[in-house]
């Protein structure tokens, strides 16, 4: 979007706005219908009274950014962990064929599993305890990282590793000076894919297997029929999302300015 | 590769059946896995034999992918070729595009209850948006030198749309597809795992409650290699669809 | 000690089912601070030659000599300097010229007034800054010898280091490298394309043929260009000589011709 302000932007902003009023309309007029159930669809006035008021008032044992703050908090540890193992064994894998030969096989095994489906066996081992989201949100971060990082070190131009040789560069050089720095671009591309699709097995966990944070705020809401604060949560779930796709974006951004654009490669023609 | 693929299996099972080091509450042992499979498909388990779950399962994905994989499709095609029609959808779909389809389950639950139908929304919403994201790439990214080349062979804006712009798409379109696949099976799993009747996901949910992980595992083989023929049916119907891409 | 000998050396690649031998046998010897041109079609195994002498690559068989020490790997006596630059697109300019001075453990203190130094001499003074993508080909190429030249590499290895410039930066680069070979004369094997280039450049040229790689002949122009005083004068009007002209034709005539039979003539009017 961001249209510049010229005759078709105008037009194109005012559709916009036009969208937006028809959809808000639309909702709110359907909730107003005589024979509508506010507990089936509550109208946008009280989606927003309800999200202010849960801002302050707990509900589920918390309020709003208590729950956000938990559930959070839980991202973070199950992305940590999976950044952390991810990253190491996705470089190694890019540098060391060997590696690469005996990981492989495991990984494309459990890969295509969705995330979410470790659930039971995160009750099983874990039961109500902190492993079983982490474990979960592991499951959703770790493929992403582990293939980017992979696919970051395999595919550094060889001429860069022949020319670090040639200058005298030992292993340790290679990896930290040469080998990382040419993945990072694709490293924290591969960090945001991971997060978003981590922050979304979260919440299905949440949904399930614990008793804070904001899906089992939102689990609360649905078996109480506080419907305005089902709706509530699911606006903030995708706000608090967005923001951690945004941050990584633009630190994808700041690490990706030495880049060439396409047209310039280390390779002119 | 069969090395470590070998290496593994012989690992499951020496650390299960033979040295006992795993315990079988937590993991289940291979014969565990086969037994589980006995009774889901003679006596059945939660609900139904294995073919009756495998039906909803299967059955819920390929209804929902097909319809909202179409619509999202279509939906990012309009959206990639006119601005206007952008301009005007954006904010909704901007709004409602960062909420996980997960998010949605306990809200379908309130509208739909537990069942089929709840089950289908979710899948629908989890296939729309990706399918409708990367056909809008695809639209958008089509080099506008070919468009100004249909143009000036006198091409009308349907002519382009259908001769240009969707065959140019395909390609970003079949991916959004592939995506739109994958997130209808996680969906289908997160939907069943939180509340539904019948399905595979049902049936791993019972099973770790009963303390039942050979039927977990067995389940989840089942779901995973759904999966992966699905998505192998879709590759295929690529390469039909696609002849000229270059992969 | 900086001498290249290559003796007897093969090349053979696997391509599919067939054996394709790149390089036949061929021996030849680079004299310390001799500047050595090889020119040839493609395919010929010059830049074979060059990778090997560089430690890229392995001979089949026979033996690849720097400094009397056979050739194992790759490393900083035997810089590099690639037809695409090569720079580490991360790295500005200065970290670029100081990543060789950290590979071989120059102190902090000394490196810097290394980079400062070549960043001077090869004209880059104020785009220390900036990053590869920033500068033009002709830049690009400036850093990657400053970053050879700063590891005063007993031997260099030029594999068509300015093929991928335009024609004038070319020249200028030429210039530049003959500036610099007189400042800080070193053993150097150069690879190309250009005949005019190898012989205004090199103190021999060796012409190699393909199909297998092997050296047709080897010109001596330095004798030639010491007894016709080239260094008096600026590169068009060298080019201009009739010993150059001489040279370069019966180096395009080695070349192309495979029945051309005629033994490098001096001009009678240098037999003096």
């Amino acid at each position: 979007m961001g249209a510049a302000l010229n005759g078709d932007g105008r037009v194109r902003a005012a559709l916009a706005v036009a969208g937006s009023a028809l959809f808000l309309s639309v909702w709110w007029l359907a909730a107003a219908a005589p024979h509508a159930n506010a507990l089936f669809l509550p109208s946008p006035v009280a989606v927003a009274v309800a999200f202010a008021r849960f801002v302050h008032e707990p509900f589920a044992n918390a309020t709003l950014p208590q729950h956000l703050a938990a559930s959070f908090g839980r991202f973070a540890l199950g992305f940590a962990l999976a950044v952390s193992v991810a990253i190491p064994l996705g470089l190694a894998m890019g540098w060391s064929r060997r590696v690469d030969d005996v990981v492989t096989p495991l990984f494309e095994a459990v890969r295509y599993v969705a995330p979410i489906a470790w659930l039971p066996f995160a009750v099983l081992w874990f039961g109500t305890g902190i492993g079983g989201p982490t474990m979960i949100i592991f499951a959703g971060v770790f493929p992403a990282c582990l293939v980017n990082a992979y696919r970051g070190a395999r595919f550094v131009d060889p001429v860069l590793l022949e020319a670090a040789r040639t200058l005298g560069a030992g292993n340790r050089r290679m990896l930290v000076e040469v080998m990382f720095p040419a993945a990072l671009p694709t490293i924290v591309a591969g960090l945001r894919i991971g997060a978003g699709s981590g922050w979304q097995s979260l919440i299905g966990a949440e949904l399930i297997i614990v008793s804070s944070g904001i899906g089992y705020a939102m689990v609360q809401a649905q078996s109480s029929l506080e419907t305005p604060i089902v709706i509530s949560t699911m606006l903030a779930i995708g706000a608090v999302g967005a923001g951690i796709d945004v941050l990584l974006r633009s630190l994808e951004r700041r690490l990706s300015r030495w880049r060439p654009t396409p047209e310039q490669r280390t390779t002119p023609s | 590769m069969t090395a470590t693929v070998m290496v593994a299996a012989a690992a499951w099972v020496v650390l299960t059946s033979v040295a006992h080091v795993v315990p079988a509450s937590r993991f289940p042992a291979p014969l565990d896995v086969l037994h589980a499979g006995r009774q889901l498909a003679t006596s059945g388990y939660a609900g139904a034999t294995i073919w009756g779950h495998v039906a909803t399962s299967l059955g819920t994905v390929i209804g929902a992918f097909a319809v909202a994989g179409a619509a999202g499709t279509l939906l990012g095609i309009l959206m990639g070729s006119s601005r206007r029609f952008e301009a005007f959808v954006n904010p909704v779909f901007l709004l409602l595009r960062p909420i996980p389809p997960l998010a949605w389950i306990p809200l379908a639950i309130v509208w739909f209850g537990i069942g089929v139908q709840s089950k289908i929304f979710v899948v629908s919403l989890a296939a729309f948006v990706p399918a409708a994201i990367n056909s809008y790439t695809g639209v958008r990214s089509i080099d506008p030198a070919l468009i100004a080349a249909a143009r000036v062979h006198g091409a009308s804006s349907r002519v382009v749309l259908g001769e240009v712009l969707i065959p140019g798409a395909l390609p970003m379109i079949f991916t959004g597809l592939r995506i739109s696949l994958q997130a209808s099976w996680a969906a289908l799993v997160a939907a069943e795992l939180v509340g539904a009747v019948a399905g595979l996901g049902h049936v791993m949910t019972s099973a770790a409650y009963d303390i039942y992980p050979g039927m977990v595992l067995y389940a989840m083989l089942w779901v995973g290699g759904l999966g992966a023929t699905t998505s192998l049916a879709l590759a295929a119907l690529e390469r039909r669809a696609i002849p000229w891409a270059r992969r | 000690m900086s001498s290249i000998v290559f003796h007897q050396v093969s090349r053979s690649f696997d391509r599919g089912r067939n054996r394709v031998a790149a390089l036949a046998a061929v021996s030849l010897a680079v004299a310390e601070r001799e500047f050595v041109a090889v020119v040839g079609p493609s395919g010929c195994g010059k830049t074979t030659l060059l990778r090997m002498a560089a430690g890229l690559d392995q001979p089949t068989s026979g033996t690849v000599e720097v400094g009397g020490r056979q050739v194992r790997g790759p490393g900083p006596e035997r810089a590099v300097v690639f037809q695409q630059f090569a720079l580490f697109p991360w790295k500005t300019v200065r970290q670029n010229i100081e990543f060789g001075l950290k590979c071989i453990g120059r102190p902090a203190g000394e490196r810097k007034a290394t980079v400062e130094r070549y960043l001077v001499l090869m004209g880059l003074e104020g785009r220390g800054a900036a990053y590869p993508h920033e500068l033009s080909g002709g830049m690009q190429q400036r850093v990657a010898l400053a970053r050879s030249y700063a590891v005063d590499p007993a031997v260099l290895l030029m594999d068509e280091p300015f093929g991928a410039l335009d024609a004038q930066t070319r020249i200028v680069m030429q210039e530049e490298l003959v500036r610099i070979s007189r400042l800080s004369p070193r053993t150097v094997l150069f690879v190309t394309h250009s005949v005019d280039e190898a012989v205004y450049l090199a103190d021999r040229v060796v012409v190699m043929t393909s199909r297998p790689g092997g050296i047709r002949e080897i010109i001596d122009v330095a004798t030639v260009r010491n007894a016709d005083g080239w260094h008096r004068f600026n590169m068009e009007d060298v080019m201009d000589r009739d010993a150059f002209v001489h040279l370069r034709t019966h180096a395009w005539k080695l070349l192309r011709d495979p029945a051309y039979r005629a033994a490098t003539p001096i001009p009678e009017y240098l037999a003096s």
